[in-house]
C-alpha cells in the first residue's frame, strides 16, 4: 500500500518539473524582418550565434561544417504550423586552394559557392538574407503570426548516435543470468561519454507580424 | 494544407539532416593516418574501426570523415575523439591526425546483493575490461556467493564466470564471444506453509552443480543489428531427495518437480539469435526500439541428457509524447519445450520486476511477491511458457549536465503471467523509480528492484 502512494506521489511530482523544463526550452524572441517577393513571404535574420569561438575555429580544420535550420510560421495562439522550410548549409576548407566551399541547400534549389575569408563563409553558413518562409497567399491580410526558427550545428543522425553507444547493450558472452541478460534491465558503472545530438542547438522566435491590407487602387 | 505542412514538419524531423556530402568539396588523396594519445590501445584498433584508409581519395565533404570521429568512438575505449586534416607531401593529399583520450574500460556491469528468507546474505559483482592489454579484446568475469540459513539439506551457495569477447574481430562484422562458468547450487523448494510463507521449516533444499562452456560468434548485419550463433555444453550433478513432496493447506501432498536427473547428467545445445537496437540513447530512452530473440535447442543427438527448446524473445519500444515525456511498451517472453532442465526453464523472476532475479544462475529468495489478482499465481518458481506486457511512462527529469548527463523519472505498470501448472497464471507487475546517466554510469533504482533485496 505504501508504495502504491509512493507510486501516485512520483506521477503526480513528475509533471510539475516537465512544466518547468518546457519553460526552460522556451525560445527566445528576436526581432526579424518581413517582407513579400513576388509570391513568397520572407524574412531576414542572422543566427551567427550558433558558432562559439571554438566552432569557429573549426572551420579551418578541412572538416565540413553543417547548419540545419528548420522554421515554422505559426498564427499566434496556434499550435499548427501553416509552412515549413528546411535549409541546409555545408562548408568545408580546402586546405590547397584555401578557399571555403559552400553549399547552400533550400527550397529553390541547390547553390554552391567559394569566398576567401572565413568571415564570409560564416556569414554565408547562418544569415537568413530575403529568405522564403511561406507562400504570401497562405497568409491573410490583418492576422498576426511569429516565425519560429530551429537551428543545428553538425546535427549526428539517431543511426549514429546509436552506433556511439551500441556497445552498452551489447551481451559480452555469458549466460548463466538471463534475468538480467534477457528480460531484465541493465545497470552499468564504467566511464560514459556520450554524444550530444548535435554540437550547439539555437532555438529563437520573430515578434509577432502581419500582411498589411494593400492600398485600394486610386481611380 | 496544414495537413501537408504537418506531414513535412514530421518527415523533417524525422530525417535528421541530410548525411550526402560525397561529392563535395575537393578531392583529396589519404597519405597517412597518424594517432595520437593512445597509450594502451593498439593502433590497429582505432584504424580497423575507421570507414576511412590510407590511400582513399575521397571529397572533403565525404560523410565518412565526419563519422569517422563517431566510429572510434563507439569502440566504447576512448572518452574524447578529435581529428584534424593537414596537407600531405603535395598537392592533394592530405594526413588526417587523430587525438584520443582514453578513458578506463573496465565496467561494472551488476552487483548483486541482499537478504531473504532462504539466503541470509548474498553478494555478488560481475565486472569486465573491455580492451584488455589494448587488444580490443574483452576479458571479464563474475561471482557471487549467497549463505545457507538452517533450512533441511541447504549449505552456501556459489557461481563464477569467466568470459572472453571481441566484438569486431579486426574491424570486421564477425566477432566471438566465450564463456566458462561454475555453479554449485543449493536452491530451495517449499514442502509446506502458504505461497507467501517464510518459515524455514516450509522449505527444503536441494543441491547440484554445473560446469560448463559457451562459445558464441556474432555477425553484424548492419552498425545495430546482428546475429548470434551458439553452442553450449554443461556437466550436471545433482543430489536430488527420492520422493520431494510439498503438503498443501489441506494435508494432502502433491510431488514437487526438481527438473533434473539425478547423478550426472550433460546440457549439451546449439542456439541462433538477433539483435536490433535502434535506440539513440540507450541509457535513457525516449524513442526507438529493442528486439532481442534466442531460440536454443538441447539434444541427446547432440550428446546431451536433455531433449528441449527454449525459444525467448523481447521486444521494447518508445515513443516521445509532449517535449520530456516517453511512453513505452514492453514486451517479454518465452517458451519452453520438452524436457529441460530446472536452470532453463523460465523462472518468476526472469519477467516478474518484482521477484528477486536469479543472481549468475542462482536462485536466491523464493517468489513470496503478493496475488494482486488472486488468480492463485503466487508462489509460482518455474513455468514452461511465460512473459510480460508493461506500459511504461517516463518523464525527463534533467537533461545536459555535464557529469550528470540525464535522469528520467519512470512508473510502469501491466500483466505478466508463468504456467506454473495452478490457477490462471496471470498477475499485475507495477514498478516505478528513477534512471540516471552519469559520466560514471547508469544506475536504476526503482521499486521493484528494491523489493528484491529485501524479506517480505
Amino acid at each position: 500500500m505504501r508504495w502504491i502512494l509512493a507510486l501516485a506521489l512520483i506521477a503526480v511530482a513528475s509533471p510539475a518539473r516537465a512544466d518547468d523544463e518546457d519553460e526552460d526550452d522556451a525560445p527566445e524572441v528576436e526581432r526579424m524582418r518581413f517582407a513579400e517577393r513576388g509570391d513568397n513571404l520572407v524574412v531576414t535574420a542572422n543566427l551567427t550565434r550558433i558558432f562559439d569561438a571554438a566552432a569557429y575555429e573549426n572551420l579551418d580544420k578541412g572538416f565540413a561544417s553543417t547548419v540545419v535550420i528548420r522554421m515554422w510560421v505559426y498564427k499566434v495562439g496556434s499550435g499548427e504550423p501553416v509552412s515549413f522550410q528546411l535549409l541546409q548549409r555545408r562548408c568545408v576548407f580546402d586546405l590547397w586552394d584555401e578557399v571555403y566551399e559552400l553549399r547552400l541547400d533550400g527550397p529553390g534549389g541547390r547553390v554552391t559557392r567559394k569566398v576567401k575569408f572565413r568571415a564570409d563563409a560564416l556569414k554565408m553558413l547562418t544569415s537568413l538574407d530575403e529568405d522564403p518562409i511561406a507562400r504570401a497567399a497562405d497568409i491573410p491580410y490583418e492576422q498576426h503570426y511569429v516565425l519560429a526558427i530551429e537551428a543545428e550545428l553538425n546535427p549526428v543522425s539517431e543511426q549514429t548516435r546509436a552506433e556511439v553507444r551500441r556497445w552498452l547493450t551489447q551481451g559480452t558472452g555469458g549466460g548463466l543470468d538471463r534475468g538480467g541478460s534477457f528480460f531484465g534491465s541493465f545497470v552499468s558503472v564504467f566511464v560514459n561519454p556520450k554524444v550530444a545530438a548535435a554540437d550547439r542547438v539555437i532555438r529563437i522566435q520573430s515578434q509577432p507580424f502581419y500582411r498589411p491590407k494593400p492600398a485600394p487602387a486610386k481611380p | 494544407m496544414r495537413w501537408l505542412v504537418v506531414v513535412l514538419v514530421l518527415f523533417a524531423g524525422v530525417a535528421h539532416a541530410d548525411e550526402g556530402g560525397a561529392d563535395f568539396g575537393p578531392v583529396l588523396t589519404i597519405e597517412r593516418i597518424d594517432l595520437h594519445g593512445n597509450h594502451d590501445t593498439a593502433d590497429r584498433v582505432i584504424l580497423a574501426a575507421l570507414p576511412i584508409q590510407v590511400g582513399d581519395v575521397i571529397r572533403a565533404g565525404d560523410p565518412r570523415l565526419t563519422t569517422a570521429r563517431f566510429k572510434v568512438l563507439g569502440l566504447g575505449f576512448f572518452r574524447d575523439v578529435a581529428l584534424e586534416l593537414r596537407r600531405g607531401s603535395e598537392r592533394g593529399k592530405i594526413i588526417i591526425d587523430i587525438a584520443v583520450e582514453e578513458r578506463g574500460t573496465v565496467v561494472l556491469n551488476r552487483l548483486w546483493f541482499g537478504t531473504s528468507a532462504t539466503s541470509p546474505w548474498w553478494f555478488g559483482a560481475d565486472v569486465d575490461q573491455r580492451n584488455f592489454l589494448g587488444l580490443g579484446i574483452g576479458v571479464g568475469g563474475g561471482a557471487v556467493y549467497a549463505g545457507a540459513t538452517d533450512i533441511v539439506g541447504a549449505r552456501d551457495q556459489w557461481a563464477a564466470e569467466l568470459r572472453v569477447f571481441d566484438s569486431s574481430i579486426r574491424g570486421s562484422r564477425w566477432g566471438v564471444m566465450a564463456s566458462f562458468t561454475m555453479v554449485q547450487a543449493s536452491e530451495p523448494y517449499r514442502v509446506a506453509g502458504p505461497y507467501d510463507g517464510t518459515a524455514h521449516a516450509d522449505f527444503n533444499a536441494m543441491s547440484y552443480r554445473r560446469i560448463g562452456d559457451r562459445v558464441a560468434a556474432t555477425y553484424a548485419l548492419s552498425p545495430l543489428s546482428r546475429i548470434i550463433i551458439g553452442a553450449r555444453g554443461e556437466l550436471v550433478h545433482a543430489e536430488l531427495p527420492a520422493a520431494p513432496m510439498r503438503m498443501l493447506g489441506d494435508g494432502t501432498f502433491v510431488p514437487v518437480p526438481l527438473d533434473l536427473k539425478p547423478g550426472d547428467s550433460r546440457v549439451v545445445s546449439a542456439s541462433v539469435g538477433y539483435d536490433k537496437d535502434t535506440r539513440p540513447d540507450p541509457a535513457l530512452p525516449r524513442e526507438g526500439w529493442h528486439f532481442a530473440s534466442s531460440v536454443e535447442l538441447g539434444s541427446s543427438v547432440l550428446g546431451g541428457s536433455y531433449d528441449f527448446a527454449t525459444i525467448l524473445a523481447r521486444y521494447d519500444r518508445w515513443w516521445p509524447v509532449a517535449r520530456t515525456q516517453a511512453i513505452a511498451v514492453r514486451l517479454s517472453g518465452g517458451v519452453v519445450l520438452g524436457d529441460a532442465p530446472r536452470f532453463d526453464r523460465i523462472y518468476a523472476g526472469d519477467i516478474d520486476r518484482m521477484v528477486t532475479p536469479r543472481a549468475l544462475g542462482l536462485v536466491v529468495a523464493p517468489n513470496t511477491s503478493k496475488e494482486l489478482l488472486g488468480t492463485g499465481l503466487g508462489g509460482v518458481q518455474y513455468g514452461d511458457a511465460g512473459g510480460s506486457a508493461v506500459v511504461e511512462w517516463s518523464n525527463q527529469l534533467w537533461r545536459g549536465g555535464k557529469h550528470i548527463y540525464g535522469g528520467d523519472i519512470f512508473v510502469g505498470g501491466g500483466l505478466w503471467a508463468l504456467d506454473g501448472g495452478t490457477g490462471v497464471p496471470i498477475d499485475l507487475v507495477l514498478d516505478a523509480g528513477l534512471r540516471v546517466d552519469t559520466d560514471i554510469g547508469i544506475f536504476e533504482l526503482s521499486i521493484a528492484n528494491a523489493l528484491g533485496r529485501v524479506p517480505r
